[in-house]
C-alpha cells in the first residue's frame, strides 16, 4: 500500500478488506484509525518497533510471539500493511453462524493458537517449542527440569501417534473440549 | 428478655426444673447402676476430697418421675430467652460459665456421679439438670436431626431425584413444627433473624466465595453487576408498585400504605444465594448460567440491604416527612454499603493471606485463619451496617489464592471438607427452619395479595430478565439465548434471607407485618416447591446446556493459558480495555508487588499450570499404584528395575561354580543386552548391603513425633509445599506412563523403531521384545533406563495378567513372601509349583538359596524357558536407599564380556560359543547406547522355546549343554 497522502482508507480499499476478514466497515474505520496511531513514522505500514512501543505488550510475556505471529502471517518479515494487519485482526472475530469466514472459524482461530508455539513452521510443535512458550509463561522462578517434565508431560498426553511432537490435528483434538470459539473473540467495537 | 434476666430465673427455679427435666434414660441408668457404684463410689470419695461441694439440687429421693419431652415443657419466656440467646451465645455462654464456676462441684464430679451420693451429706449420687445444657443440646439436636433427614433423603433415591433436597428439608421441617405446635408449644421460633444472619448464612456464603471459580465470576461480572443491582431495584419498584396499584383498586381489603409496599417489595424482590445454591447445584446447568444467576444473588444482597433499611427507615419517619435528600442520600448509601463491604472483605482476604504466610510452624491451626477472619470481615461490614454478604464473598475469593499458596495439602483438605460441611449443615438447617417457622397461628391469610404477590415476582422477574440480557447482549461475547433467559428468570428463587428479613419487620411500625409473614413464606414455599421441582424436567426439555465438568487436562491448561495472554495482547494492540487487559494487568500487579508479600515460597508466575502438572501426575501415579498393586508384588514402582539388577548381583556371587550358566543366560538376557557391568566394588556393596538388610530387619526411620510428643504437631514435613512437584518420582512415573501411552496409541511404529526387534516378524509375535530410546538421559541414566524398561515389562505383563488367571497373582505372592522362610530353615514348606505362572506374570530370577540348593531348581523347567528371574525378592531390594545410588554408571559397559572370558571356569568351555556370541552383540550395542541410548529388553514369553529368534535359541541350546 505505502498511501502516505491520506489517512482515509479508499472505498475499494475498504470493500476488499470487508470482503476478505468480514469486517463491517466501520469497524475498519475504527481499526484503521488505531492503526495509523500505532503507525508512529507514518509510514503506511507497521514495523516491530511499533508493537513493541505499546507499553503492555511490552511486558507481556508472550508479546514477541503474538508480534511475531503478526508478520509471520502476513509474510513479509518487518513490515505490517493495513491488510495483513487486519486479516491477522479478523482470526479473533466472534464466530458468527450465518457469516462463514475462514479466518475466524474454529479452526482458524485454533492455528493461530497453533502457530504460537511452532515458531520454525513444520507443522509439529516439538518439546523445545513447548517448553520454550512455557519458559516465557512461567517464568524463571521454576527449575529447567520441572519445566521439561511438563512439557513431556503435555506433548505424551496430546500425542496420538508416537512421535513426540504434537501436530496440528492433535493439538485440535487435544482443545476439543474448550470453547474456542469464545476464548479467542474479541469484541470489537462498533 | 434480656438474657440475663432469663440465666438468672433459671438459675433460681433450678431445683424445680432440674428435677422436671431429668430424662428418664438418665433417671433409669441412676437406678440400675446405683448399688454397683456405690462401693466404689465410697472408695473415691476421700481421695477426691472436694470440700467445695456444695451443691445441693433434687436429692435421690426426690420425684425424678415427671419427665416429659424437654421441648414441651418450655414456658413462653423461656422460649424466647433461648431464641435471644442462640443469637449471641457468647453473652450466654459467659454466664452459663459463671453459673458452671458456682457449682463447680458438679462440674468436677459428673465424671463419677455414680455415687457419692451414701458418703456425704448433700452429695447427691445422680442429678440430671437438662437447663444447663438446654440451648447447646437443643441447637445440637437440630443439626443431628437435619443431618438425619438429610441421609434419609439419600436412602430414597426416587424421592431425591424428584424433588430438590430443600423441598424436603422444608416438608420435614413443616412435620416437625407440626409435631411442636401440638406438644403445646405454639410460637416456637428457631430461626431469629439474627441467628439467621450471624451464624447461619456466613458459612454458606463463605462456602461460596472461597469456592467460587475466579475466573467466571469476573469474567461475567459486568452482567452479574447489571442482574444484581438494576435488576433488583427494578424487581423492587416494579413489584411494590404494582402490589400498591392493585391495593388502590380495594382488591384486598384493607389499606395498604405505599411504603409498607416498597418495603416488602425490597425484601421479596431479592434472589436469595443459598435457595439458588440448593436448585442449581442439583441441576448442573452450564457454567455461565449458573455463575450468572448466582452472581446475582450473592451480588444483590448490598441492593436488598440498602433497599430494606431504607424503606424501613422511610416507614419510620413516615411518608409525609421524606425529603428528596433522603432519598438521594439512599442512593449514597447503596454506593457504601457495596463498595465499603467488598472493600472490607478485599482487605481481611489479604490479611488472611498475610497470615497464613506464617503458619507453617503450626500447620494444625490453619484453617481456623480461614474461618475466623472471614467471619470477622462479615462482622466486620455488619459493625458498619454495610453489606457483610459482600465482605465475606470478596473476602473468600480474595484469600483463596493466597491462602492456597502457604497452607499444606492437609489443611487444604480440612478446610475444604469443613467449609463444605457448615455450609451443607446451615443450609440444612435454613430449610428446615423455614417448615417449623411456616406451623404458627399467627398468619394472616388474604389471597388477593398473596397470589398478586407470587404472580408479579414470577412476572416481573422474567420481564427484568428479557430486558437486562438484551441490554447484556450489546456487550458480550458470549450471548445470552431464549433458553438462558428463561432459566435466568426461572431460577430467580426466593428463600431464607427474605424470610429473615420479613421478621425483622416491627410489626408495631408496619401493620401488615403478619400478612408480610405469611406472603413471603408462600413466595418462597412457590419458588422453592414449583420452580424448585419442575426446573430440572425443564432444563432437560429445554437442552439447556449442561455443565461438563472435567479437570482440565495439560493441554488444554497450558494452551488456555497461551490464548489468555495471547488475546491480553491483542486487546493491547487493538488499544481498547478488555476484560482480559485488566486481568493481565492485575495479574502483573500481583505477581509484582502481591504475592511476594502473602506467599510463602513464591514460585511461579502461572502457578495453575503447576497444579494442573502435579495433580495429574499424582493420579498418574495412584493409577499405576493401584493397576500393579494385585497382579505384581512390587514393593514401590521406582525401587525396582535396580533391585533386579542386584539380585542378579548377589546371585552371581553366591554361587560361582553350579549355576553359573544359568546365571549367565539371565545375565545376557538382562543385563548383556543392557551393556551393563558393575565394578567389583558395586558387586561387594551389594552382598555386604544385602547381608545387613537381611540381619537388620527394615530400619524404618521414625518420625520425631514418638521422640517429642507434641499434642499440636501434625507431621506432614514431607507434605509441606503443596505445589512442589516431586520430581524424582514424577520423572519416572511420567516416562513409564509416557511409554505405555505411546506403545498403545502405536504398536506399529515401535515395532518399525525396533532394530532389536525379532528378526521374523510372524514368529516372534509371541515373543515380546522391547526398545526404548531415550534421548535426554544424564550422564548417570541408565538406572533410569533400567526402571523404565522394568516398569514397561510390569505394564505389559500386568494388561497380560489381567486377562490371565487370578491364579497369577497368587502364586506370584506366595513366591515373594517364601524368601524369609527360606533363608531361616531351608525347609521344604514352601512349594514352588507356582513357577510357571509366576513366571507368567513377571521376568524372574532365581534367588541365590534356590541356585544352590539343586533340590530347588527345576533344571528342565529353567531351560526350556530361561525367563526364571524375579520370582523372589530378598528383603534388601525394598530399601529405598540402596537403590538411589547411581553406582553402576556407564563406563564400565562392555567391560562385563571380557572378564567372563577371563575367569577360569569350568563351565566357560561349555558357555564359549555363548560368550564370543555375547560379546559380538555387546559390540553391536554399545555404540548406539552411546549415541542414543538405545536399550533393548527382551522379555521372552512362555512359549519362547518354539519361537524362531535365533538369539533365543543359541541360549537354550547351551543350556541343554550345559545339562
Amino acid at each position: 500500500m505505502g498511501n502516505h497522502s491520506s489517512l482515509l482508507l479508499r472505498e475499494d480499499e475498504i470493500a476488499t478488506i470487508q470482503q476478505e476478514t468480514g469486517f463491517t466497515p466501520n469497524q475498519i474505520e475504527r481499526l484503521y484509525s488505531r492503526f495509523t496511531s500505532l503507525d508512529k513514522g507514518d509510514n503506511g505500514f507497521l514495523c516491530r518497533e511499533d508493537f513493541h512501543r505499546i507499553p503492555e505488550l511490552a511486558i507481556n510475556p508472550l508479546g514477541d510471539r503474538i508480534v511475531n505471529a503478526f508478520f509471520c502471517e502476513s509474510g513479509s518479515e518487518d513490515q505490517l500493511n493495513f491488510r495483513q494487519f487486519m486479516k491477522v485482526l479478523a482470526h479473533f472475530r466472534p464466530v458468527k453462524k450465518d457469516k462463514e469466514n475462514k479466518l475466524n472459524s474454529r479452526e482458524g482461530k485454533l492455528r493461530f493458537a497453533f502457530k504460537m508455539y511452532d515458531t520454525d513452521n513444520d507443522e509439529q510443535i516439538s518439546k523445545d517449542e513447548l517448553l520454550g512458550v512455557l519458559q516465557m509463561m512461567v517464568g524463571d522462578n521454576i527449575s529447567e527440569e520441572q519445566l521439561v517434565s511438563i512439557a513431556e508431560r503435555t506433548i505424551v498426553e496430546a500425542d496420538k501417534d508416537g512421535d513426540q511432537m504434537i501436530s496440528f490435528q492433535e493439538f485440535c483434538a487435544a482443545l476439543e473440549r474448550t470453547d474456542v470459539e469464545q476464548k479467542m473473540s474479541i469484541r470489537f467495537l462498533n | 428478655m434480656n438474657v440475663l434476666e432469663i440465666v438468672k430465673q433459671r438459675n433460681s427455679s433450678h431445683s424445680i426444673m432440674g428435677t422436671r427435666r431429668t430424662l428418664v434414660l438418665l433417671v433409669l441408668f441412676v437406678l440400675a447402676s446405683e448399688l454397683a457404684h456405690n462401693t466404689t463410689a465410697l472408695s473415691e470419695v476421700p481421695l477426691h476430697g472436694h470440700s467445695t461441694i456444695q451443691y445441693v439440687d433434687s436429692p435421690i429421693g426426690s420425684p425424678a418421675g415427671v419427665v416429659t419431652l424437654p421441648s414441651s415443657v418450655h414456658h413462653a419466656e423461656d422460649r424466647s430467652g433461648l431464641a435471644e440467646a442462640v443469637s449471641s451465645p457468647s453473652v450466654s455462654t459467659g454466664d452459663h460459665l459463671g453459673e458452671a464456676g458456682g457449682h463447680h462441684g458438679v462440674a468436677g464430679e459428673q465424671g463419677t456421679a455414680g455415687g457419692h451420693g451414701g458418703a456425704h451429706e448433700g452429695i447427691h449420687v445422680f442429678t440430671a439438670e437438662f437447663a444447663r445444657v438446654e440451648i447447646p443440646f437443643i441447637i445440637s439436636l437440630w443439626i443431628f436431626c437435619a443431618s438425619l433427614a438429610k441421609i434419609g433423603f439419600h436412602m430414597a433415591p426416587k424421592l431425591s431425584s424428584i424433588f430438590p433436597e430443600s423441598c424436603l428439608l422444608i416438608v420435614v421441617g413443616i412435620v416437625i413444627g407440626l409435631l411442636l405446635f401440638h406438644t403445646n408449644s405454639a410460637g416456637v421460633s428457631p430461626l431469629t433473624p439474627t441467628t439467621f444472619f450471624f451464624y447461619m448464612l456466613p458459612p454458606i456464603i463463605l462456602d461460596a466465595g472461597y469456592f467460587m471459580p475466579n475466573r467466571l465470576f469476573f469474567d461475567h461480572l459486568g452482567t452479574i453487576l447489571l442482574f444484581a443491582v438494576i435488576g433488583t431495584i427494578w424487581n423492587t419498584v416494579s413489584i411494590g408498585l404494582a402490589l400498591w396499584g392493585c391495593g388502590l383498586t380495594g382488591l384486598y381489603g384493607f389499606d395498604l400504605p405505599l411504603l409498607d409496599t416498597f418495603l416488602f417489595s425490597a425484601l421479596i424482590s431479592a434472589v436469595d444465594p443459598v435457595a439458588v445454591l440448593a436448585v442449581f447445584e442439583e441441576i448442573h446447568v452450564n457454567e455461565v448460567l449458573y455463575i450468572v444467576v448466582f452472581g446475582e444473588s450473592l451480588l444483590n444482597d448490598a441492593v436488598t440491604v440498602v433497599l430494606y433499611n431504607m424503606f424501613d427507615a422511610y416507614v419510620g419517619m413516615g411518608q409525609e416527612n421524606i425529603k428528596y435528600t433522603d432519598i438521594l442520600s439512599g442512593f449514597a448509601s447503596f454506593l457504601v454499603v457495596a463498595i465499603g463491604g467488598t472493600l472490607i472483605g478485599v482487605i481481611w482476604g489479604f490479611l488472611t493471606g498475610f497470615v497464613t504466610r506464617f503458619t507453617n510452624h503450626v500447620r494444625v491451626i490453619e484453617p481456623i485463619f480461614i474461618f475466623v477472619m472471614s467471619y470477622l470481615a462479615y462482622l466486620n461490614a455488619e459493625i458498619f451496617h454495610m453489606s457483610g454478604i459482600l465482605a465475606i464473598t470478596f473476602c473468600g475469593i480474595t484469600m483463596k489464592n493466597y491462602v492456597e499458596g502457604n497452607i499444606s495439602p492437609k489443611s487444604h483438605t480440612t478446610i475444604k471438607y469443613a467449609m463444605k460441611m457448615l455450609s451443607s449443615s446451615s443450609e440444612t438447617i435454613i430449610f428446615m427452619f423455614l417448615g417449623v417457622n411456616t406451623v404458627n397461628d399467627q398468619h394472616d391469610w388474604n389471597t388477593a395479595f398473596i397470589l398478586l404477590t407470587i404472580l408479579f415476582c414470577s412476572f416481573f422477574r422474567a420481564l427484568g430478565c428479557i430486558m437486562l440480557t438484551e441490554l447484556a447482549n450489546r456487550f458480550r461475547l458470549h450471548k445470552l439465548n431464549r433458553v438462558e433467559k428463561f432459566v435466568m428468570s426461572y431460577g430467580g428463587l426466593r428463600g431464607a434471607v427474605a424470610f429473615a428479613l420479613v421478621l425483622l419487620v416491627d410489626p408495631k411500625k408496619v401493620k401488615k407485618q403478619p400478612l408480610f409473614v405469611t406472603a413471603t413464606i408462600s413466595v418462597v414455599y412457590f419458588t422453592v416447591f414449583f420452580q424448585g421441582i419442575t426446573i430440572k424436567p425443564l432444563v432437560k426439555y429445554l437442552k439447556v446446556k449442561r455443565a461438563n465438568k472435567f479437570e482440565k487436562t495439560m493441554n488444554e491448561r497450558l494452551h488456555e493459558k497461551l490464548v489468555d495472554y495471547t488475546m491480553a495482547g491483542m486487546e493491547d494492540i487493538l488499544g481498547h480495555t478488555g476484560n482480559l487487559k485488566i486481568r493481565d494487568k492485575f495479574k502483573q500487579i500481583d505477581n509484582k508487588y502481591i504475592r511476594p508479600c502473602l506467599i510463602r515460597e513464591h514460585a511461579a508466575h502461572e502457578p495453575k499450570i503447576l497444579e494442573t502438572y502435579s495433580k495429574l501426575t499424582m493420579r498418574d501415579a495412584m493409577d499405576f499404584m493401584r493397576r500393579n498393586a494385585t497382579s505384581s508384588n512390587l514393593s514401590g514402582g521406582n525401587s525396582e528395575s535396580m533391585a533386579v539388577l542386584f539380585r542378579n548381583y548377589t546371585a552371581n556371587n553366591l554361587n560361582n561354580s553350579a549355576s553359573i550358566a544359568q546365571m549367565d543366560q539371565g545375565w545376557n538376557l538382562d543385563i548383556g543386552e543392557l551393556a551393563y557391568s558393575p565394578s567389583a566394588r558395586d558387586l561387594s556393596d551389594a552382598k555386604v548391603h544385602h547381608m545387613l538388610s537381611e540381619e537388620l530387619w527394615k530400619p524404618y526411620r521414625r518420625s520425631s513425633r514418638r521422640l517429642s510428643y507434641s499434642r499440636h504437631a501434625v507431621n506432614d514435613q514431607d507434605l509441606s509445599s503443596s505445589h512442589h512437584v516431586n520430581h524424582n518420582m514424577h520423572m519416572h512415573i511420567r516416562r513409564m506412563v509416557s511409554e505405555t501411552v505411546r506403545k498403545q496409541h502405536s504398536k506399529r511404529v515401535k515395532r518399525h523403531r525396533d532394530p532389536h526387534a525379532n528378526g521374523s516378524g510372524e514368529g516372534g509375535s509371541r515373543n515380546s521384545s522391547k526398545s526404548v530410546s531415550f534421548k535426554t538421559l544424564k550422564e548417570n541414566g541408565l538406572e533410569k533406563k533400567l526402571h523404565d524398561d522394568y516398569l514397561h515389562a510390569v505394564i505389559k505383563e500386568v494388561s497380560e495378567a489381567e486377562e490371565r488367571n487370578i491364579s497369577t497373582d497368587d502364586t506370584g505372592a506366595q513366591a515373594t513372601g517364601s524368601t524369609e522362610d527360606l533363608d531361616g530353615d531351608g525347609a521344604g514348606g514352601i512349594t514352588f509349583t507356582a513357577r510357571k505362572a509366576s513366571r507368567e506374570a513377571h521376568p524372574s530370577t532365581p534367588t541365590a538359596v534356590e541356585m544352590q540348593l539343586p533340590w530347588k531348581r527345576d533344571d528342565a523347567d529353567d531351560m526350556s524357558t530361561f525367563a526364571i528371574k524375579q520370582s523372589e525378592f530378598p528383603l534388601w531390594v525394598d530399601n529405598k536407599e540402596y537403590n538411589n545410588y547411581y553406582s553402576p554408571t556407564n563406563t564400565f559397559l562392555g567391560e562385563l564380556d571380557k572378564k567372563k572370558t577371563n575367569h577360569p571356569s569350568v563351565i566357560d568351555i561349555f558357555t564359549k560359543d555363548r560368550t564370543a556370541d555375547s560379546s559380538e552383540h555387546g559390540n553391536n550395542t554399545l555404540p548406539s547406547t552411546a549415541k542414543s541410548f538405545d536399550v533393548t529388553v527382551t522379555i521372552p514369553e512362555e512359549n519362547s522355546k518354539e519361537d524362531g529368534e535365533d538369539e533365543v535359541k543359541k541360549v537354550t541350546n547351551d543350556k541343554d549343554c550345559h545339562a
